[in-house]
């Protein structure tokens, strides 16, 4: 690493805040940023690296201290001024078109014209291509963004910036919607863009990708920087201290728990175009992982058990009763739940306050003749709200104001409120910082103590490996193989998840 | 953290404010109302003025519970309130309650449609229930060929029973007061303390949520409607015992009215939010609102830009108050 050459440091930020209304959400921050490195901003949820990466990328005209690129000192007061200035920014979801072509969005802005009328088909086609090139990929720029995989949509995204010349490449979490394979293919472009000198600062929550793609690594908290080191020197527990502040205890390995007899039961079920033939069963006070890639049918899975969704073939039994298929109301009524994998769009009521939101699934339990009775309302809420450990002001905050951990804690607590018997946990721990993961993981532990089943779908490897009892892993919507705690490691569940034979 | 109130559901707590504030608005209209004119402040006068806005009252409690659950307004309640009348009026040789039941039926059938288009297939509410307003026109404009039908008022017939019912009061309080008041309360009830009126509350905050919570969409939907149509059949009835005669264009307007009794009430357009006693403030408001500018002179087109004004102002306040929260989510 070129330490003292001035010239190799692209990016340099000297006592850089941000206010948003009350809260300082970056503090005089000093950052530097190499030419041709891979450098990792990590911090827990609201730590201020979000917000320092949009103020680079020109989201903000009121920032306050100074910006230098290359050798010239820059006001990133808009967007495309940044743009100017050579940043090109990746955000979380992807910004491309889905019903238009590649070349379409590739170029979209400098579409190439001809008599300043008619679109130059010949030079799109070519133009695009040379710009999926530099990524690596080589499909048709005809295609449509919806024709093409997610990860292919990312890198056409990247191409995208990549037209523009960009020195800096700001990557805010793009492997959060990608599988282990693409990843790899993601990481292997981002090297080969390093390698041409261009800057990349990259987002991550992610601890074993940080440590397979950074060079050097920034730690941030509560809108400052805590400390910049180069990867060789850090190991992941002095990571995890640095974004939390304190030691984090050791994730107690639970002493193996009696596991009971089989309660949920499914065999054979099929629904078309999804998943096929899948049989598998979860016992009293198990957590059961489901493994698989983005698409192999876990959520589909999931969805159809609970009757949220049908199915063509199949039954599922709990404890012993068949339950009806695609009523998930009758599935809540013997105790099968389900939470969802997106707490924004299907999870949460974000209008409604923590409280309405947290006995939302206890409306059924606590009607009578149609008559709802509010019993232990009151009990219930506070009882949560301590046992998950939620801040809020009050109880009756809208939860739309609160951070993802805090929101994603009011989702699980709205179905332990529901008292299940088998709750399936859909990505329970997605875009979540590091001490609410660990809350909810603690709380997972606790319900299949209390002899409950848990079915969990987790594309975090470590969490899944982690937590779970027994794996089942699917692949392309059929089952495609089972691991127990003994033969359950990450290596195990990647192959099987890829199709490879266990 | 601050403990809600005990033994009160928190599916019912508002803002105090928000509760109270349309009734503030009603107490500063009835002092301008005592300037105005010496009638004003009558029993008399304020009993018409209940007199007047009862027909509305009771189809905003039922316009209340489509916005209620965030389908914003049901257009098709005055075809629904023709319909009924001219169904009950042509069955009165049947005799009165079999006239009575068959108009409500034929309310619901509509609203039935409405709850199930809307409910099952996700049709756009507004763009549906003006669709049937359309249709029940024509269709009724040619099933009676464009004319009006009258019932027989000969004393002693169900005609005349039908003619009396409007007319007809309890003490000195007209029973279509009474009527409109056991509404709202019934309203209120239905809406805080059984799991319809929370699972609309739910529906109407967000509908994929609320299908993963396990709450039978469609059928809270449906069940909305049929309420919506419900009320909006007895208001119909009512406006033919007015009348002494059932007609394709009765009930015009009572659709845009309600829904501003609604809104002005509290009941935001959005979903999931308002109360009961909110839309009735609504409802006396725009009461109130009418009869001062009658007293006043003004002409009932200028009270129809108030009225249409009062909608404006509302309804673009609230959107600026989320947009300054930030809150401009659907």
């Amino acid at each position: 690493m070129p330490e003292s050459d001035t010239i190799g440091i692209a990016l340099k930020m000297h006592g850089v805040s941000k206010r948003y209304q009350g809260t300082l959400a970056v503090d005089r921050v000093d950052f530097e940023a190499y030419a041709g490195e891979v450098h990792v901003l990590m911090g827990e949820n609201g730590a201020g690296k979000s917000t320092l990466m949009k103020i680079l990328a020109g989201s903000f005209n009121d920032y306050i201290g100074s910006i230098v690129i290359g050798q010239k000192e820059v006001l990133l007061h808009s967007p495309a001024k940044a743009r100017e200035c050579g940043v090109g920014m990746i955000y979380q979801e992807l910004s491309v078109a889905r019903p238009i072509s590649i070349a379409e969005n590739l170029l979209v802005g400098r579409l190439p014209y001809r008599y300043g009328f008619w679109l130059d088909k010949k030079a799109m086609y070519r133009q695009s291509q040379q710009l999926l090139h530099k990524v690596g990929l080589d499909i048709d720029p005809w295609k449509t963004i919806g024709e093409i995989s997610q990860h292919e949509a990312q890198l056409v995204e990247i191409a995208r910036i990549l037209g523009v010349n960009p020195c800096i490449l700001v990557m805010d979490e793009p492997t959060s919607a990608l599988s282990r394979r693409e990843v790899q293919c993601l990481f292997a472009r981002m090297r080969q863009l390093k390698n041409r000198g261009i800057t990349i600062l990259y987002i991550s929550h992610h601890l074993p990708e940080v440590f397979e793609i950074a060079d050097r690594i920034t730690i941030m908290r509560d809108g400052r920087i805590v400390a910049t080191k180069s990867i060789h020197e850090v190991t992941p527990p002095m990571l995890v201290q640095m974004m939390v502040g304190k030691t984090l205890e050791k994730p107690v390995v639970s002493p193996t728990r009696k596991i009971g007899e089989p309660v949920l039961k499914v065999k054979h079920l099929t629904r078309n175009g999804f998943f096929s033939n899948v049989s598998f069963h979860a016992c009293k006070g198990e957590i059961l992982g489901i493994a698989g890639l983005t698409g192999a049918g876990r959520t589909d899975i999931a969805r159809s058990l609970c009757g949220l969704a049908p199915y063509d073939r199949g039954t599922v039994e709990l404890e012993g009763q068949r339950l009806r298929r695609q009523s998930y109301s009758d599935a809540i009524k013997h105790g099968l739940m389900y939470l969802s994998e997106d707490r924004k769009i299907d999870g949460l009521f974000l209008r409604l306050s923590i409280k309405q939101n947290l006995i939302s699934a206890t409306l059924q339990r606590n009607t009578h003749c149609g008559l709802y009775t509010a019993n232990h309302e009151a009990q219930i809420t506070s009882d949560l709200i301590e046992k998950l450990g939620i801040v809020a002001s009050s109880v009756s905050q809208e939860v739309s104001n609160l951070s993802g951990g805090n929101q994603q804690k009011v989702l699980l607590g709205k179905w332990i409120a529901a008292d299940p018997r088998v709750l399936i946990l859909d990505e329970p721990t997605r875009g979540v910082d590091v001490k609410a993961r660990v809350t909810i993981h603690r709380v997972v532990r606790d319900l299949v103590e209390e002899g409950r089943t848990v079915l969990l779908i987790s594309s975090d490897l470590p969490e899944l490996v982690g937590l779970s009892d027994r794996v089942i892993v699917l692949h392309n919507g059929r089952l495609a193989g089972e691991m127990n705690k003994t033969q359950l490691s990450e290596e195990s569940v990647l192959l099987a998840m890829n199709g490879e034979v266990v | 953290m601050i403990p809600a109130k005990k033994n009160h559901s928190a599916f019912v707590r508002t803002d105090l404010l928000d509760r109270v504030g349309i009734y503030l608005v009603g107490a500063v209209l009835v002092v301008i109302g005592d300037f105005v004119s010496d009638e004003f402040l009558t029993v008399t006068n304020l009993l018409s003025v209940l007199n007047a806005v009862a027909l509305l009252g009771i189809v905003a409690t039922g316009m209340a519970f489509v916005t209620y659950s965030g389908n914003m307004a049901d257009l098709s309640m005055p075809s629904i309130m023709a319909f009924s009348g001219i169904i009950c009026v042509s069955a009165l040789p049947l005799g009165f309650t079999v006239a009575l039941t068959a108009g409500i039926l034929a309310g619901l059938l509509i609203g039935a449609m409405n709850g199930f288009i809307v409910g099952r297939f996700n049709a756009n509410p507004i763009l549906w229930t003006l669709a049937v307003t359309f249709f029940m026109e024509g269709f009724m404009r040619f099933a009676w060929s464009n004319n009006q039908v009258y019932p027989d008022i000969e004393p002693g017939t169900a005609g005349f029973k039908l003619i009396g019912l409007f007319r007809m009061s309890i003490g000195s309080v007209p029973l279509v007061v009474v009527v409109m008041v056991l509404l709202f309360i019934a309203g209120h009830f239905v809406i805080v303390h059984t799991r319809f009126g929370i699972e609309s509350k739910l529906v109407g905050s967000s509908k994929p949520a609320a299908r993963t919570t396990g709450i039978d969409v469609s059928r809270v939907i449906l069940l909305d409607f049929l309420v919506a149509a419900f009320c909006a059949s007895i208001a119909g009835i009512f406006l033919t015992s007015m009348n002494k005669l059932g007609v394709f264009y009765l009930g015009k307007g009572y659709d845009f009215k309600a829904v501003t009794a609604v809104v002005i009430g509290g009941m935001t357009l959005r979903g999931g939010r308002g109360t009961m006693p909110g839309v009735l403030g609504g409802v006396l408001v725009i009461g109130l609102l009418t009869n001062i500018m009658t007293f006043m002179g003004i002409g009932a087109f200028e009270q129809n830009i108030v009225t249409g004004g009062v909608f404006i102002a509302v309804v673009g306040l609230h959107q600026r108050q989320l947009c300054r929260r930030g809150k401009d989510y659907a």
